[in-house]
C-alpha cells in the first residue's frame, strides 16, 4: 500500500458513524469489534509481517488490563496515566518474552508453544496472586467522568478506540515503508538467508515482539476501562489468543487492513448467526462456526488475499483476451 | 354474466381479505394496549459456554415464573400487563452479558434478572447501572456484587459471607450436638475464588472453635483424578473432610472415597458443587449417603415450592437452586412493578428497596433490603438421608434430623 490516502478514509468513514447510529448495541458492537481489531493488529506485526506465530498474546492483553485496573484500584493513579502505565508493561513483558524465546532460537510451533505456556503461566499467577484479586478479580469503580476515562456515551470510547485503531494502521502502514520492516518481511521469508545478508534476525523480532505486545496492551487497556471487570480467565485466557489471531488470518496476514477486515466479518458473523438463530442456546456459534469453516475454506489466503488474488485473475484474463483479440 | 360475477366476488373477496389483514395488524397493538401494554422483564443467563448447564437451569426458573404470573392474569395494577421475558445469552462471559444488557435496554425492558456467575453479576451490574435499570442478581454470591454502592442492583439470595459463617457456626452446633466427635479436618479445595475464599476463612476460623486443620488441598478445576488426594486423606485420617469444588470434582472426589473405602465421620460442604443435587443422588446414591452441605436451598414446607419441583421434574430437569432461586427473583422483580403500578425504573427500583415480599419459595427470613442485599436471605444445611436431600438446619425449615457421625 503506498498511499496513507485509503487509511484515512476509513477512518474518516468509520468515525462518522456515532453521527447517524443512535443504537447503543450497535454502538457497543463496534467498540468489541474494534478493541478484537486492535488486538488482532498487535499479532499481526509480529505474526503477520514477521512470521512469528504466537498462540499467547493474551500474556500482553492480560499485562495491559491489570495494570490498568490494579494501578486505579490499588494505588489510586488516574485512569490515563494507568492506560499509558498497561501499554508501557505490555511492552515490556514483550520484551521479556521475546528475549528468551528469540535468544533460545525458538521457532516455529516450538515457539508458539512457548507463548501459549507464558500465557498460561501468567493466567495461573493472576489467578492465584493477592495482587490481582485472585479469583476474585478486579473490579473497577463505576466513575463516569473523562478524568477517570469513562464516558457516559458508547460514542467517546467508541472514538478512543477507532483512534487507537487508527494509530495501530499508521503503525503497519509505516512498517511496511520502512528499513525495518524490510528486515522483518526477510525474516519471515528466510530468517537464515536474511542473517546471512547481515540483519540482525534476533533484534529484528524483538523489537516486532516488542511493539506487538505494546499494540495487544493497549487493547487490553481499553477493555479493562470498558467493562470494568476482569479476572485471570478473561485478562489471560485462551479466548483473547485466539480472537488476536483469528482475525488477521480471516482478513488477511500481513496486511495493514487484515485485522480490522478480519474483525469487521468476524464479529458481524456472530451478530448474523445470533439473529438467524433466535433464542435457541448455542444455534448461533454452530451457524458461526459453519460460516467460518467456509471462508477459511475459500479464502485461504484470508480475504484480502482472495480479493488479490481475484483482481490478479480478473487483470490476466482481460489482459489476455487483450492479447487475444490484438491476435484476431 | 355469470363470468363477471365471479371474477366480481373473487377480486372483492382477495380485496377484503387484504384489508382485513392490515386493519387486523394495525388494530393488534391497540387491542393489547385495551388490555394493558406488556412488561418487558430481561431475563439474562449464560446458556452457552463453560456455564450452559446452570444458565440453561436460571432460564427455566425464570420462563416457568414468568409462565405462571401471566397465567394468573398478568400484572394486576397495570390491567393485566403480560411479562414479555427479553431473554440474553451472556455465553459465559462477562462482556457477553454486557452485551445484552445493552440489546435489553434498547429493547425498554423494565428490569433485569438474571447473571449466574459472581464475573458476569459484576460486569452486568455496572452496565446495567448506567441506565438506572433495576437489576436483580439470581445467584452470583461475590460480596463486592452488591457493596459498590449501585443503587440498582439488588440480590435476593445470600452472600459468600453469610453462606461461610452460617456453614462454620453450623458445623460447630451439628458437631457439639453430637458430643463432639469430631476433632481434626482436611480440606480439599479447587483453586478460584470460591474455593480458594472459602479455605482461607476455615483455615482462620475452625481452629479458634476447637478444630485441628490437618491438611488443606488446593486443585485446579477441572481435574480428572483424585486417587492421590484421597490416599492422602487415608493417611491423615481425618473426622471431618470438608470439599469445597464444583460438581464434577465433588463427584468425583466423593466416589474416589467411597472406592478406597475413606470413612470419615462426616463430609461437610459448603456451596458443594453436587452435595445439594438430586443429580448426584440419584446418579450415585452410595457415594452421596449422608453428605451435609450448606447451600441455596428450597423451604421444604412451602407448597408452592413443591409444586413448582414437582412441575420441574416433570419436565425432564432436576430441581436445581438455580430453578428455584431465578423463580422467586422474576416473582420479587414482578411484585415490585406490581407495586410500583409502572414499568418505570426508577418507580421500579424504589419498589424493590421497599420489598418485604413474602411469596417466594426460599426458606428466608422476612425480606428487607439494605444497600441491595435481601437481609433475610441465608443457606440452609442439607444432609441426603434416605436418598433424598432433607433439610437439617435450622430448625424453622428442617424436615430431617441430623446424622452425624455417619454409621459405619
Amino acid at each position: 500500500m503506498k498511499s496513507v490516502l485509503p487509511i484515512v478514509s476509513v477512518i474518516a468513514a468509520l468515525a462518522v458513524v456515532p453521527l447517524f447510529v443512535q443504537s447503543n448495541v450497535t454502538l457497543n458492537f463496534l467498540v468489541v469489534t474494534l478493541l478484537i481489531a486492535l488486538a488482532g493488529q498487535g499479532w499481526n506485526i509480529l505474526g503477520g509481517y514477521g512470521g512469528q506465530y504466537s498462540f499467547g498474546h493474551a500474556a500482553y492483553f492480560g499485562t495491559g488490563a491489570y495494570v490498568t485496573a490494579i494501578l486505579q484500584v490499588r494505588y489510586g493513579v488516574n485512569a490515563w496515566i494507568g492506560f499509558a502505565a498497561g501499554i508501557a508493561v505490555g511492552a515490556a513483558v514483550g520484551a521479556i518474552i521475546g528475549g528468551l524465546t528469540f535468544r533460545s532460537g525458538l521457532r516455529g510451533s516450538y515457539f508458539a508453544l512457548v507463548t501459549l505456556a507464558f500465557a498460561e503461566v501468567l493466567r495461573i499467577v493472576a489467578s492465584v496472586a493477592p495482587i490481582t484479586g485472585a479469583g476474585v478479580g478486579t473490579l473497577i469503580k463505576l466513575d463516569l467522568r473523562a478524568q477517570a476515562l469513562q464516558f457516559q456515551s458508547r460514542a467517546a470510547f467508541y472514538w478512543l478506540i477507532l483512534a487507537l485503531v487508527a494509530l495501530s494502521l499508521l503503525i503497519a502502514w509505516l512498517l511496511e515503508r520502512s528499513r525495518f520492516g524490510a528486515w522483518l518481511i526477510a525474516v519471515r521469508e528466510n530468517e537464515d538467508a536474511a542473517m546471512a545478508l547481515g540483519v540482525d534476525a534476533t533484534v529484528v523480532k524483538l523489537g516486532a515482539m516488542v511493539l506487538s505486545a505494546a499494540i495487544t496492551a493497549a487493547a487490553g487497556c481499553f477493555y479493562a476501562q470498558y467493562f470494568l471487570f476482569i479476572d485471570a480467565g478473561i485478562a489471560y485466557g485462551t479466548w483473547i489468543s485466539i480472537e488476536a489471531l483469528l482475525t488477521p488470518i480471516i482478513g488477511g496476514v500481513g496486511t495493514v487492513f487484515g485485522p480490522l477486515l478480519g474483525a469487521l466479518v468476524v464479529k458481524s458473523l456472530g451478530e448474523g448467526a445470533k439473529l438467524v438463530a433466535g433464542d435457541a442456546p448455542g444455534l448461533d456459534l454452530v451457524v458461526y462456526g459453519i460460516v467460518l469453516v467456509l471462508v477459511i475454506w475459500f479464502a485461504p489466503r484470508g480475504l484480502i488475499g482472495t480479493v488479490a488474488d481475484a483482481r490478479k485473475w480478473v487483470l490476466h484474463r482481460s489482459s489476455r483476451s487483450v492479447r487475444e483479440a490484438g491476435h484476431g | 354474466m355469470s363470468d363477471r360475477i365471479d371474477s366480481f366476488s373473487r377480486r372483492k373477496f382477495l380485496a377484503t381479505t387484504a384489508l382485513g389483514a392490515v386493519a387486523a395488524t394495525i388494530a393488534m397493538p391497540s387491542v393489547l394496549r385495551a388490555q394493558g401494554a406488556g412488561v418487558k422483564l430481561g431475563v439474562l443467563h449464560p446458556v452457552t459456554g463453560a456455564l450452559s448447564y446452570s444458565g440453561q437451569q436460571g432460564r427455566l426458573g425464570a420462563t416457568l415464573a414468568i409462565e405462571e404470573i401471566n397465567a394468573a392474569g398478568g400484572i394486576k395494577a397495570l390491567g393485566g400487563a403480560k411479562i414479555e421475558p427479553v431473554l440474553g445469552d451472556a455465553q459465559s462471559t462477562p462482556e457477553g452479558g454486557n452485551a445484552e444488557v445493552e440489546k435489553m435496554n434498547s429493547a425498554g425492558v423494565a428490569a433485569i434478572v438474571g447473571g449466574y456467575a459472581s464475573s458476569i453479576c459484576l460486569a452486568v451490574s455496572q452496565a446495567a447501572a448506567r441506565y438506572d435499570l433495576p437489576y436483580v442478581v439470581d445467584v452470583g454470591v461475590a460480596d463486592n456484587i452488591v457493596t459498590r454502592g449501585l443503587k440498582n442492583t439488588f440480590r435476593f439470595g445470600p452472600g459468600f459471607g453469610v453462606i461461610a459463617k452460617t456453614a462454620l457456626n453450623n458445623l460447630v452446633a451439628i458437631n457439639n450436638q453430637a458430643g463432639k466427635p469430631a476433632k481434626t479436618v482436611m480440606i480439599v479445595h479447587e483453586d478460584s475464588l470460591f474455593g480458594s475464599g472459602l479455605a482461607k476463612l476455615l483455615n482462620a476460623q475452625l481452629p479458634q472453635q476447637g478444630f485441628q486443620i490437618l491438611e488443606t488441598i488446593p486443585h485446579p478445576t477441572p481435574t480428572r483424578d483424585f486417587n492421590n488426594v484421597v490416599l492422602k486423606i487415608k493417611a491423615q485420617n481425618p473426622d471431618i473432610v470438608i470439599p469445597a469444588n464444583y460438581y464434577n470434582e465433588y463427584v468425583l472426589v466423593a466416589r474416589t472415597m467411597q472406592q478406597q473405602h475413606v470413612r470419615p465421620k462426616g463430609i461437610y460442604s459448603v456451596l458443594g458443587g453436587a452435595a445439594s443435587s438430586y443429580k448426584f443422588v440419584k446418579e450415585f446414591p452410595d457415594a452421596a449417603k449422608y453428605i451435609m452441605d450448606c447451600n441455596h436451598w428450597f423451604d421444604p414446607r412451602n407448597p408452592k415450592a413443591l409444586a413448582l419441583k414437582k412441575k420441574v421434574e416433570e419436565k425432564g430437569q432436576f430441581y436445581t437452586y438455580e430453578v428455584y432461586m431465578n423463580y422467586s427473583c422474576v416473582l420479587l422483580v414482578a411484585d415490585a412493578i406490581g407495586r410500583a403500578a409502572s414499568a418505570d425504573r426508577a418507580k421500579v427500583t424504589a419498589a424493590l428497596e421497599s420489598s418485604t415480599f413474602a411469596g417466594h419459595v426460599m426458606p428466608y427470613g422476612p425480606t428487607k433490603f439494605v444497600n441491595g442485599q435481601n437481609q433475610g436471605a441465608a443457606p440452609v444445611n442439607t444432609q441426603v438421608l434416605d436418598n433424598d436431600i432433607k433439610v437439617i438446619l435450622p430448625p424453622a425449615f428442617a424436615n430431617g434430623k441430623p446424622v452425624f457421625p455417619m454409621p459405619a
